[in-house]
């Protein structure tokens, strides 16, 4: 596994606000990393930091073992920015074609990428239209797209489903799921069992300040099953208490149960007797989760 | 280029351009002959370009030249103003150069767009420089050779003039966030900037040459066309080169 970032003692203030305070981590190549937190979080500034667009006020970043911004990263690192917009006076496909023209790509090879991008956002038939001339989803798609020109080794969505209709939403996911065997995603949002379903690590910023930095698949949330239900059930608590291996449930939040699981039973046997005891009192879930959720690990 | 000849803002800045030098070359430089040879008007002709210094230029062999140096060296720095206020201050504005940051350095975003900028000028100078000399031809077929020469020259000598102005815009660019922003600071700028350097130099009693910071300051004494070509070409291309250079340092560390 080799470093694909390396942030030591980073901090961003801006006049007396402290955006980061002395953030420190590192990411391995591998599959993709949320950056989780909550509004005002740093989040963003994160992101900008990363990307170049702002300088930190102290610490040091490294990216693939270069600077913020340096041309060295030009093609390998691409983002699709919080709130940057394409410029309204061209189509889409020109400035694609001129992005990719800048990465290094001759016309015929600029003009080839920009239509498979535009293709993988599903975006093919609107190329010779004009951002203003889309919806606000359509934009962000062709957003998206120009994140994808080239053959970047590593990738920063922020917000990308954020105002997307579930079946674009859907369609993203589905994209950063296909690439992230070949591309290094690191993706911001507030939906997180999407960050849940698509990545394995998590950065958790609060204040500016990085809270959490954990890998999903850990030995410790192994011992934990989420079970959510249709319907309330007053009994189901103490039937659940009842199972052999279950040592403590807790109501996490309506309807959803979390489930402490001695560490020597073994859990497939759990989650069967679990599904016995539903259908034995014909209760109906809806859904059963092994380990905690994202939401329950963070908050 | 493109936002110049495919854009209805690059157009309809293209089609004033157009009506405005139509109006100039029609009018002014087009009967510029007819007024300085013309027997009724010699002398008054004589006398006020005397007065202002600039009797060198009824000497051309092409008066058309004489009519067109005088309007296009104060045109061209003005409408370089105008046309050049948009270079990246929009897209800054509108997140756009985040995506192009990533592909591009900002040191070479500067310079790409100000060269840009300055090949469009280049461009329209020379079509008006062009122009000029189809007029004169058109008087005279024997002037085609001096023609080209004293337009060729002219050309080179507008084209450094209108540098610092571009550059200046691209300095603006760095500073504020719309076109529009930036056209009332170099307003202000060309008003009050002369002003507020007569206080200073007032305040010191004696000259601190600050006026040298300003853009344009030699047009005064390049119009005479009298003062050797060092004066034409280093005051402006050292203005450009230091306003480049700040535009460099305030975008370098600039937030986008």
């Amino acid at each position: 596994m080799s470093l694909i970032i390396d942030v030591q003692q980073v901090s961003k203030r801006y006049g007396d606000k402290t955006a980061l305070n002395k953030v420190n981590f590192s990411l391995e190549q591998g599959a993709p990393v949320a950056l989780v937190g909550p509004n005002g979080a740093g989040k963003t500034t994160l992101f900008s930091l990363l990307c170049g667009y702002i300088q930190p006020s102290s610490g040091r970043i490294s990216i693939l073992g270069h600077g913020p911004g340096d041309s060295a990263l030009f093609g390998r690192l691409s983002a699709l920015p919080q709130d940057a917009q394409l410029d309204p006076r061209f189509s889409i496909a020109t400035q694609l074609n001129f992005y990719a023209r800048l990465q290094g790509m001759n016309n015929k090879l600029a003009k080839k990428d920009t239509v498979r991008v535009l293709e993988m956002v599903g975006l093919a038939d609107s190329a010779d239209s004009r951002p203003n001339e889309l919806s606000h989803g359509m934009r962000k798609r062709a957003a998206i797209a120009q994140a994808f020109l080239g053959s970047p080794d590593i990738v920063m969505l922020d917000e990308a489903t954020a105002g997307l209709d579930p079946a674009n939403a859907k369609e993203i996911r589905a994209l950063v799921a296909e690439h992230a065997s070949t591309v290094n995603f690191i993706l911001s949002s507030h939906d997180l069992s999407e960050l849940e379903r698509l990545c394995e690590q998590v950065l958790y910023l609060d204040q500016g300040q990085l809270q959490q930095h954990q890998t999903l698949s850990n030995d410790n949330s192994v011992q934990f099953l989420t079970l959510r239900m249709k319907q309330h059930h007053p009994e189901l608590m103490p039937a659940i208490l009842q199972i052999p291996g279950v040592s403590q449930v807790n109501m996490s939040q309506d309807r959803e149960y979390l489930l402490s699981i001695c560490k020597e039973q073994a859990q497939g046997k759990i989650a069967i007797d679990l599904l016995m005891l539903l259908q034995k009192y014909n209760w109906s879930y809806t859904q059963l989760i092994n380990g905690k959720t994202l939401e329950n690990q963070l908050f | 280029m493109v936002r110049l000849f495919k854009t209805k803002r690059g157009l309809l800045a293209l089609l004033a351009f157009g009506t405005i030098w139509f109006i100039i070359l029609y009018y002014f430089v087009g009967s510029a002959s007819a007024i300085v040879t013309s027997p009724s008007s010699e002398s008054m002709v004589t006398e006020i370009f005397r007065a202002l210094g600039l009797s060198a230029l009824l000497e051309w062999p092409v008066a058309e030249y004489a009519i067109y140096w005088l309007v296009a060296v104060y045109f061209f720095p003005s409408f370089a103003l105008l046309v050049c206020s948009e270079q990246f201050c929009a897209d800054k504005h509108r997140g756009t150069l985040r995506f192009i940051t990533l592909r591009t350095t900002r040191v070479e975003l500067l310079l790409g767009r100000y060269l840009g900028q300055l090949l469009i000028m280049g461009i329209l100078i020379l079509m008006t420089s062009l122009a000029t000399t189809v007029l004169a031809v058109v008087r005279d077929v024997t002037l085609i050779s001096a023609s080209l020469q004293i337009g060729a020259k002219l050309a080179i000598a507008l084209l450094i003039v209108v540098m610092p102005f571009i550059a200046l815009m691209s300095l603006l660019n760095t500073l504020v966030s719309s076109a529009r922003l930036a056209l009332v600071a170099a307003t202000l700028i060309f008003t009050l900037g002369p002003l507020f350097l007569a206080f200073i130099n007032y305040q010191f009693g004696h000259s601190l040459y600050l006026n040298l910071l300003l853009p344009g300051e030699q047009i005064s004494r390049i119009l005479s066309q009298n003062s050797p070509m060092v004066s034409y070409y280093l005051l402006p291309l050292i203005q450009t080169g230091v306003l480049l250079l700040v535009s460099h340092l305030v975008l370098k560390r600039a937030a986008l």
